[in-house]
């Protein structure tokens, strides 16, 4: 891999993440805009379901039920955490 | 007799046989060509349409036969085993490699087996090529795991054939013309909810299925053994059985609702421990109960779309996880580590497995303009799909709509938990200090042809759209895939998930820890309820006998065995102890035969 495109990997650089993160900002800045000019059409029009076609809704979603996971995970993880030497240690 | 009349799962057969035998390049021949003869000759008998029937123990089986999602999942095994070869070839462990073929012709045979004694058969076969794979991982606990899978593996296989048995005879009663029939239980569609002794052996053949599948509560064993596999071992692991087992599903039980709420189970169940997992692979298998609760879903809405969406996925799944399993495994072949703890900064020196994993990661995440984005979305169309077919006809369908909605939420987290952990954890995430070098040519060459499947079905789906089993409504289904509404909702979905992620970093910072799960029961309950419960009565009753039997004559020591005889056989007890034994037994035999019906 060329020197130039290792460089902008480097992710334990302070100033680098910190253009990753006004960039990544800016593309999901994009993304909502457009949001609002798609036409959503509702899964389940017929049920009078129609939360699927507020805007911004596939992004809400999206970061709320990755958030979510998450925090159930780790919920879950204080009852079901061990030592990975768990069942070796027989 | 011609070739169309052998099953193709006797071609890799033959190839293992050979392979056990031959050393250096005619190794590389007959492994690289055997899946591309293998390929055509499954494709002659698809074309032809054929079906053989041979005599077999009394019973005509039938084990050349097309069911309509064979030609996508004979394809795909094919393609998947030529590209393991190619990366497993430069290993030197003998017994891995053939096993492997034995292992992708018991998946193969299932899937032209037209009865289910064959079915039975090439699903054991499958069972132990699967079990040598994973013994010839030697990693540390590849020996213990591999009797682990192996034992869960052996009980699914006697409940299958048990109910294969149940339902082969119950055929015969009713006067079946085709008693043996690998053929769709339409009976627990209408009925699935009555539990009855009817019903039992359908039952039987459901479950032994579902273990295979990783349904829960038997979804640990993903998790338990593919990550003890080798470096290629696992790639081969991840392919066949998860994915025969949704074959056999899809003949068998397509349209049975249960599955949907299995599937949307193992959909969320892979994303939550794959979150909490620290080995690479694991995190991999993790997702792999993730992926296939997608596929289960589709085959328990059982309409034409819900099918195909099925097949397809199943289809690109296997490369690209095939892909992700093949990057982490050049990880460790490179570094000799497993765990995100020990890595992490390996993008310096591993670029083409950084790519090549980074491209696996978008696929699974079903990133536009990849494998995943064409095949899972057919699953979650056909959901929607039912549900307003269903409000046509009044039919309650509030699943369905739970469904819709779990099942983005599932997407949204295959990019947190694969999509973005594994490449992050891996390749960026701290420097690890580790400078491995890029691994051989032949491993890089699988990777790089794996991931420009991942782009070519994203980027031109029609082909694979083609041998789907309906492919008039796949093609129906392509035609609207790529709408500027649909990839801008899986983009909202999938970015806005990943902004999360690196908002929760400091949560997500892996540990040197591992998650219980149901296997719990009995890698360590019921071991423990053994020594701390059950041998304590053993000893005590085994103490209240001896005072029982020393009171009678003849138990006495010269009575004894001989101290040598007893070494051998492990015990010192007078041969009086067990005539007593089996004497009182016949008593309470006696007891329970005449007392007991006199009773009631």
């Amino acid at each position: 891999m060329s020197d130039p495109i290792r460089k902008y990997l480097n992710l334990n650089d302070p100033k680098l993440i910190k253009w990753y993160w006004i960039v990544g900002l800016i593309v999901l800045g994009i993304i909502m805009a457009v949001d609002l000019a798609v036409h959503h059409h509702a899964h389940f029009a017929k049920d009078g379901i129609d939360i699927d076609t507020t805007p911004e809704f596939y992004p809400l979603y999206g970061f709320a039920a990755s958030f979510f996971l998450v925090i159930v995970a780790k919920t879950l993880s204080i009852a079901l955490k061990r030592k990975d030497s768990y069942y070796a240690d027989d | 007799m011609q070739m169309t009349d052998l099953p193709p799962a006797f071609v890799l057969f033959a190839a293992a046989a050979l392979l056990a035998f031959v050393r250096g390049k005619a190794r590389w021949v007959i492994a690289l060509a055997a899946p591309v003869l293998t390929l055509a000759d499954a494709w002659a008998i698809i074309d032809i349409g054929a079906s053989t029937v041979v005599p077999f123990m009394g019973y005509q089986i039938n084990p050349v036969h097309v069911h309509a999602a064979t030609p996508v999942f004979a394809t795909i095994f094919c393609i998947m085993l030529g590209g393991g070869m190619l990366f497993a070839l430069n290993q030197k462990r003998q017994v891995e490699l053939p096993a492997a073929f034995v292992y992708a012709g018991g998946a193969l045979g299932v899937c032209f087996s037209g009865d289910l004694i064959s079915m039975f058969i090439f699903w054991e076969i499958m069972t132990l090529g699967s079990t040598v794979v994973i013994f010839s991982g030697r990693q540390e606990g590849s020996e213990r795991s591999g009797l682990r899978y192996f034992g869960l593996h052996a009980v699914g296989g006697v409940l299958l054939l048990i109910g294969i048995v149940i339902v082969i005879n119950q055929r015969m009663y009713a006067g079946e013309v085709d008693p043996l029939a690998f053929r769709h239980f339409h009976e627990m569609v209408s009925g699935w909810t009555s539990l009855s002794w009817e019903s039992l052996g359908m039952w039987l053949v459901l479950i032994g299925m579902l273990i295979n599948a990783g349904a829960p509560p038997f979804s640990a064993w993903i998790g338990d053994s593919y990550p003890e596999g080798s470096e290629s071992g696992s790639v081969f692991l991840s392919a066949f059985t998860t994915k025969t087992a949704i074959f056999t599903l899809m003949v068998g039980f397509a349209g049975t609702e249960l599955l949907i709420y299995l599937g949307l189970w193992m959909a969320l169940y892979g994303i939550v421990y794959a979150i909490l997992e620290n080995d690479m692979r694991r995190i991999l298998a993790y997702s792999i109960v993730n992926q296939v609760g997608f596929m289960m879903v589709g085959i328990g809405i059982g309409t034409e779309l819900a099918i195909d969406g099925a097949s397809a996925h199943a289809f690109a799944h296997i490369i690209y996880k095939a892909l992700l399993l093949m990057s982490a495994g050049s990880v460790l072949y490179a570094t000799g580590k497993r765990k995100c703890t020990e890595l992490g900064g390996l993008y310096r020196t591993m670029p083409v497995t950084m790519w090549c994993g980074i491209i696996g990661a978008l696929a699974i995440s079903s990133f536009p303009l990849t494998s995943g984005f064409t095949t899972k979305s057919m699953i979650v169309a056909a959901v929607s799909e039912q549900g307003a077919v269903m409000a046509d006809l009044g039919q309650s369908h509030n699943h369905l709509i739970v469904a819709w909605f779990l099942l983005e939420a599932a997407s949204a987290g295959v990019f947190l938990h694969a999509g973005i952990k594994f490449p992050w954890f891996v390749f960026f995430q701290k420097d690890s200090g580790l400078r491995p070098p890029e691994v051989p040519w032949n491993m890089r060459t699988a990777m790089i042809i794996f991931a420009a499947f991942c782009v070519l079905l994203g980027v031109f789906p029609g082909p694979l759209y083609e041998i789907l089993p309906y492919k008039g409504v796949a093609a129906k289904f392509g035609a609207t895939v790529y709408s500027f509404e649909h990839v801008m909702q899986m983009l909202g979905l999938l970015l806005f998930s990943g902004l999360s992620f690196f908002v929760l970093l400091p949560m997500l910072k892996r540990t040197e820890t591992i998650s219980l799960d149901f296997d719990w029961i009995w890698r360590k309950g019921v071991p423990r309820f053994w020594n701390e419960v059950a041998m304590p009565i053993l000893q005590t009753l085994n103490r209240a006998q001896k005072a029982i039997f020393d009171f009678f004559p003849g138990a006495g020591s010269e009575s004894r065995l001989p101290p040598e005889l007893a070494r051998r056989i492990g015990t010192n007890w007078a041969v009086s102890v067990p005539v007593l034994t089996i004497t009182m037994m016949l008593l309470l035999y006696l007891v329970v035969y005449f007392v007991v019906p006199m009773l009631t």
